[in-house]
């Protein structure tokens, strides 16, 4: 069965980025329609269980669950102390096989990473926290507007550097400086 | 079936119909065709990417238009941008018929075959890239190409579909190819740093520096071969591909490792063997040694102080990922394992007194269960500092928690041996989800029923029931700080805080207990209730209350496992504790609500009607005591339930007369006094709910010893003036009243009838099915009598 690509940037709106950018094929299971349909249907489930674990954490640790209206900073986002988890999902609905999901929230945006369940969950951690700020950036995902629906190309290309085809990467400080350089972005950190 | 294409960011998204959809695509296919497709076939196509990624229904784009999307994806002379938007718009179709014409063959440009391989991999053709892929990556790449981009394809095709490349002619030799270039890429990537690009123009200098050798994180000139832990200011393209190569070797291994022993067999046979002199390692192998090799220096490279804070999080992602990798490898070849665990030893040592590094102790832990028999080591101690400290003083960390009960449910068979270390720190390990309830939970679903035999019930059921008292005495702990040993106050009086009452000698032992880091039922305090009590200041806090909602769900299990294995003896000690424990519960508001003894109090009883008659002294005391009807209602309701069902000759020989009367004269007392007709202020008000399930016991009660039968009956018929009295209007509703005094009426009737009450009362034991809806079928078998005994008028019998 054709597994599904899942569109990056569609599902960087909802939240949802994934370093296996496709659903593994499982024998005879699904059809086309299953796969079209899976694909809308998984971000959006994924997004509601990291909003929901969002709030749990922001409950917890005593901080208003309503996120406040994102500002365009001034100076660099500081990531350092930007809420996060990890969870698992059991195998089933949405995905075949168990998965673990690495989110990141930034004011009144979630970012998580779905990864299977032997990857490198440190290395997860550190790719989301590279990714997010990124993504705020060239996307201006902050600012007004929905016009980051209509920049698929640049959520692609900067998800092409560092996730490409849903690869981690082990990126040192000096290596993302210089793919900072190619992609011709001034990375605020 | 329209489509939604939004006019402006501000405005929401209009329907738009097929035919206008098919314009708008027409004018964008003009652009495309255009001699320099601009801004505006840009903005085209991001509209059109999301109107196909919008729709929930099949998106229909013109066959044509289709084409012509994947003709100008291939064209080398389309501007960057619009290729990624066409290949976006591919890929959100797929998988699609109509994509036929796309093919990876023939591309030369390795960024481009990336992007195509998108859209390929979408549409599930994952053999035919992956060996394009790996028929490129075998010959030598034109000027100016990079194997760089062609790597995550590469990794992405084995993650999916790992039998794709060894599809068709072509097997063996391709993993082999690829085998050889990633060993090489490990080992032999340029230990100079890059040059950067030249920037021209007129006023540049010529190039005449030497390139400058890489260095490590801490600054110092590279010791050794390049890694991903090598700093350089440029990269060179072979180090890009050192980096590409790590990334991916983990899986790489997973899927070919095993099948690297007959690799190097194919390649025996069909390479000569006099080919060269010296040690030339199969390429399987070879490949092995390389990663073994590069895990080491990772793992030496870890110890350097960076000099970017951030590569410090590198460097601990890199040990963890070294110390797996070398697992799988010693895996696969188990004359790894002496080295790797001389090796791992010492970088154990080095490491477990650092928090910070607290995460890789696991994957090291992992190694030795997988390991330590092969190598006759003893790895105890690495086990027992995981266990008891790290939980202990990390529980905090959410990353590490999650990974750790991950390892636990991995690891779950050690669980069930009750010697080991991993079984005797449960308490330690429900530290993580007293603190992170809410990602955990279901971690701890899957977990509780490793722990759960006939040694560690008992120890659990409390623990669960203190479970947000742990959450509690946790955060106390964090804020006791070590060093003022004097914040135990005045140890004649009581603390004046919860941090004072951390040291102070009345409750030390309590806290001391429930923070302990071993299983230890025989240590258990005589009571937490002050501990409880105490605690109360912090019972609204938020991390409480999340924990407090974990533990019904977790309880429910409990009970559910337990009675799969439970013998008479638990079962006994376990209705005890029901009934002692349940008013000794943490205040917090929910809570006492939402943990529901009292249905498993009757679950219980159902397993082992038994009991009723063997702990008849506990049970009498409990149901006698009139305050229980308020403080303990729903337990109660079911206790006295379970008399009137299980206390039968029936279910236990040894049931007597004797014992019905007792029972009888008890709970006849209880109703007395809750239904006297002015109630003192003592009495308690109590659900309706109570007295008719006293009432009922009773009758049945009576239906086995007939002796009581004029005793109750009297009873009941007191019911109707108990009902009507003013004192008693003012406190119950019109409903709840009107209920008793049907359900006493019912009663009564029944009772005229004798053996059909003791029919109804006491089933034989063998229709079980039957017995366990006797409180279902009660209402209507007294219905039925009823109308047998006052029939509606107009419908007497002839």
């Amino acid at each position: 069965m054709p597994p599904h690509s899942w569109d990056p940037p569609f599902l960087g709106m909802l939240g949802l980025a994934g370093p296996q950018d496709t659903v593994p094929p499982t024998e005879g299971s699904l059809s086309l329609d299953e796969v079209g349909s899976l694909n809308t249907r998984v971000p959006l489930f994924s997004s509601r269980q990291v909003a929901s674990q969002c709030q749990l954490l922001q409950s917890s640790l005593g901080r208003p669950s309503s996120p406040q209206l994102p500002q365009l900073p001034d100076e660099p986002l500081s990531l350092q102390d930007a809420p996060g988890g990890l969870f698992q999902m059991p195998p089933g609905d949405p995905f075949p096989e168990r998965v673990t999901v690495v989110w990141l929230s930034v004011l009144a945006l979630a970012f998580a990473l779905v990864c299977e369940p032997q990857e490198n969950l440190s290395l997860a951690e550190i790719t989301l926290r590279r990714l997010a700020p990124r993504l705020l950036l060239s996307l201006r995902l902050l600012g007004p507007g929905a016009d980051v629906l209509l920049r698929p190309d640049a959520a692609d290309g900067l998800l092409d550097r560092l996730l490409p085809h849903g690869q981690m990467l082990f990126l040192n400080e000096h290596f993302l400086q210089a793919m900072d350089r190619e992609l011709g972005i001034k990375a605020s950190r | 079936m329209g489509a939604r294409v939004p006019d402006s960011p501000e405005s929401p998204g209009r329907e738009i119909q097929e035919e206008e959809l098919r314009r708008f695509a027409a004018r964008v296919s003009a652009l495309l065709q255009g001699p320099e497709p601009g801004p505006e076939a840009v903005d085209g196509l991001q509209r059109l990417h999301l109107t196909v990624a919008a729709t929930k229904y099949p998106r229909k784009l013109d066959g044509k238009f289709v084409e012509l999307l994947q003709t100008v994806l291939c064209l080398p002379k389309s501007p960057e941008q619009i290729q990624v938007l066409c290949a976006a718009i591919l890929r959100e179709m797929s998988p699609c018929n109509d994509l036929i014409l796309l093919s990876c063959d023939e591309i030369q440009d390795t960024k481009l075959l990336s992007l195509v391989s998108s859209v390929l991999l979408a549409q599930g053709e994952m053999a035919a890239v992956g060996q394009c892929v790996v028929k490129v990556l075998e010959r030598r790449l034109p000027e100016g190409q990079s194997a760089r981009f062609l790597l995550p394809v590469l990794a992405n095709v084995i993650s999916l579909s790992p039998e794709s490349l060894t599809e068709g002619k072509s097997i063996g030799r391709a993993e082999i190819a690829t085998c050889k270039k990633m060993a090489d890429w490990l080992r032999y990537a340029s230990i100079q740093q890059g040059m950067a690009q030249p920037s021209g123009g007129f006023f540049s200098s010529p190039r005449t520096k030497q390139p400058a050798p890489i260095t490590e994180v801490d600054g110092a000139v590279a010791t050794d071969f390049f890694t991903v832990l090598s700093v350089a200011q440029h990269y060179t393209q072979d180090q890009w591909l050192n980096v590409q190569t790590f990334s991916m070797l983990r899986n790489w291994l997973l899927c070919y490792g095993e099948g690297a022993l007959e690799l190097d067999e194919c390649v025996t046979s069909l390479v000569s063997t006099t080919a060269t002199a010296g040690r030339l390692l199969p390429p399987g192998e070879r490949l092995r040694d390389k990663a073994f090799e590069y895990c080491q220096r990772l793992i030496e490279q870890s110890n350097r102080r960076p000099l970017k804070k951030e590569d410090g999080d590198l460097q601990k992602a890199c040990l963890i990922e070294a110390v797996t990798i070398m697992d799988i490898i010693c895996k696969q070849d188990s004359s790894y394992v002496c080295r790797a665990v001389s090796f791992l030893k010492v970088l154990h040592s080095r490491i477990c007194g650092d928090a910070t590094y607290a995460r890789a102790l696991l994957p090291i832990a992992q190694f030795f269960l997988n390991h330590s028999k092969l190598a006759a080591v003893d790895s105890d101690a690495i086990y027992k500092h995981l266990l008891t400290d790290i939980p202990a003083q990390l529980f905090h960390n959410p990353s590490l928690a999650f990974e750790f009960v991950q390892f636990c449910k991995d690891n779950s068979q050690l669980l069930t041996d009750s010697s080991s270390i991993f079984r005797q720190s449960f308490p330690n390990l429900f530290k993580f989800l007293a603190w992170n309830s809410p990602p955990l939970i279901s971690e701890f679903v899957d977990l509780l029923p490793f722990l759960l035999d006939p040694g560690t019930t008992i120890e659990i059921f409390h623990l669960l029931l203190d479970l947000p008292c742990l959450t509690a005495a946790l955060d106390i702990q964090a804020a006791a700080l070590p060093a003022s040993e004097k914040a135990g106050g005045d140890p004649a009086g009581k603390p004046a805080t919860c941090l004072e009452a951390f040291r102070h000698p009345l409750y030390k032992s309590m806290f001391q207990y429930l923070l302990r880091t071993k299983s230890a039922p025989q240590d258990a305090p005589e009571s937490l209730v002050p501990l409880r009590q105490l605690l109360g200041s912090l019972a609204g806090s938020p991390r409480v209350v999340q924990c407090a909602e974990s533990v019904p769900v977790l309880l429910e299990l409990f009970f559910r496992v337990v009675a799969e294995f439970a013998d008479e003896s638990l079962i006994n000690q376990l209705v005890v504790l029901l009934l002692q424990r349940s008013d000794q519960l943490y205040e917090i508001p929910a809570f006492k609500e939402d943990v529901v003894l009292g249905s498993q109090l009757a679950m219980l009883c159902r397993l082992r009607p038994a009991l009723v008659v063997e702990l008849s002294t506990e049970i009498l005391e409990f149901s006698g005591a009139v305050s229980n009807i308020q403080s303990k209602e729903a337990i109660f309701t079911h206790m006295v339930w379970a008399i009137g069902e299980y206390l039968s000759v029936s279910y236990d020989k040894r049931c007597t007369v004797e014992q019905i009367t007792r029972f009888f004269e008890t709970l006849e007392a209880v109703l007395f006094e809750i239904t006297q007709l002015r109630p003192q202020a003592s009495t308690p008000s109590c659900a309706p709910r109570a007295i008719s399930v006293l009432m009922a016991t009773l009758t049945k009660l009576a239906a086995r010893s007939q002796d009581l039968i004029p005793r109750v009956s009297m009873f009941l018929s007191k019911m109707r003036t108990f009902v009507q009295s003013p004192a008693v209007t003012s406190v119950y509703c019109e409903e709840d009243l009107e209920e008793i005094l049907i359900r006493a009426t019912e009663l009564m009737n029944l009772l005229k009838m004798p053996s059909v009450a003791q029919f109804v009362f006491t089933p034989p034991v063998a229709s079980t099915q039957f017995q366990r809806d006797v409180n279902d079928s009660l209402p209507l078998a007294l219905r039925m009598v009823t109308q047998l005994l006052e029939p509606a008028p107009g419908s007497m019998p002839v």
